[in-house]
């Protein structure tokens, strides 16, 4: 007979199989970490549009 | 005794902050047009605002947030859309082994599919390095909020890029073989840390 999906022997079991060790996750952290690094920082390092300068320096003489 | 310490004035903070308003505009917007009006629009609305800004409080969160309302302001406005995949080219001209970029390039892919608060949330804390009490500041959520939208983008993204789901794609397969390749190299400087 199938195990009802309700039956806790049959549920136990596959969340335990599914739970991921932690240095995986950590591992996976670090790589993220790394590779948004490298999407986003050059973004941050691109020099900034005159205009805006302007706009601010325009202000700040106000 | 008296301070010595020359403050910094309101436009010398903006401008320090602008390449941290960029990398959280583009994380928003998705896309790098987009991404420079929105700070030029946030610019404004701070110099128009400037009268209500309490020296020695947080700068940048009162800075990060109105690039937020202005963000959420735009969209109620537009109801458009944008790029999906708009990454910065810079990242493919990198020195990068070319498995490398592609596992980069899926993964800025995967960016693009999170909801717009789990990504900001995630690249103000992984990229700026900013706290989780600085984040619900800077986005004016509670705490519990902050770290959830964090927890949440890292288990998602994880979920995509290796490859957990039914979605993933043939090259986010491959990307996933490479990941697992650098997850091993990670996971032995993790137990070298």
């Amino acid at each position: 007979m199938m195990p009802k999906a309700n039956d806790p022997s049959r549920s136990v079991a596959p969340k335990a199989a599914q739970k991921k060790p932690r240095k995986t996750e950590a591992a996976f952290d670090l790589w993220l970490q790394k590779g948004l690094h490298d999407i986003f920082d050059n973004v941050a390092h691109e020099p900034i549009p005159e205009e805006l300068l302007r706009l601010i320096e325009e202000d700040r003489k106000r | 005794m008296t301070a010595d310490i020359m403050m910094p004035t309101f436009h010398d903070q903006i401008i320090a902050i602008l390449p941290k308003l960029r990398i959280q505009a583009l994380a928003l917007t998705r896309n790098r047009a987009a991404a420079e009006d929105l700070v030029q629009d946030a610019v404004c609305n701070a110099l128009s605002a400037q009268q209500s800004f309490i020296p020695g409080t947080n700068f940048p969160a009162w800075m990060h947030r109105i690039l937020r309302n202005r963000f959420i302001s735009n969209l109620r406005k537009r109801r458009d859309t944008t790029d999906i995949d708009d990454v910065p080219s810079s990242v493919f001209a990198t020195e990068a082994p070319h498995e490398d970029r592609l596992a980069l390039k899926e993964l800025a892919a995967a960016m693009t599919r999170l909801p717009s608060d789990q990504r900001e949330a995630l690249v103000m804390v992984v990229v700026h390095g900013m706290s989780y009490e600085a984040l619900a500041e800077s986005t004016g959520c509670a705490v519990g909020t902050a770290k959830s939208r964090v927890f949440r983008a890292r288990r998602q993204l994880e979920s995509w890029l290796l490859g957990e789901t039914k979605e993933s794609s043939k090259a986010g397969r491959n990307a996933a073989a490479l990941l697992a390749r650098r997850l091993a190299e990670g996971e032995r400087d993790v137990i070298r840390a």
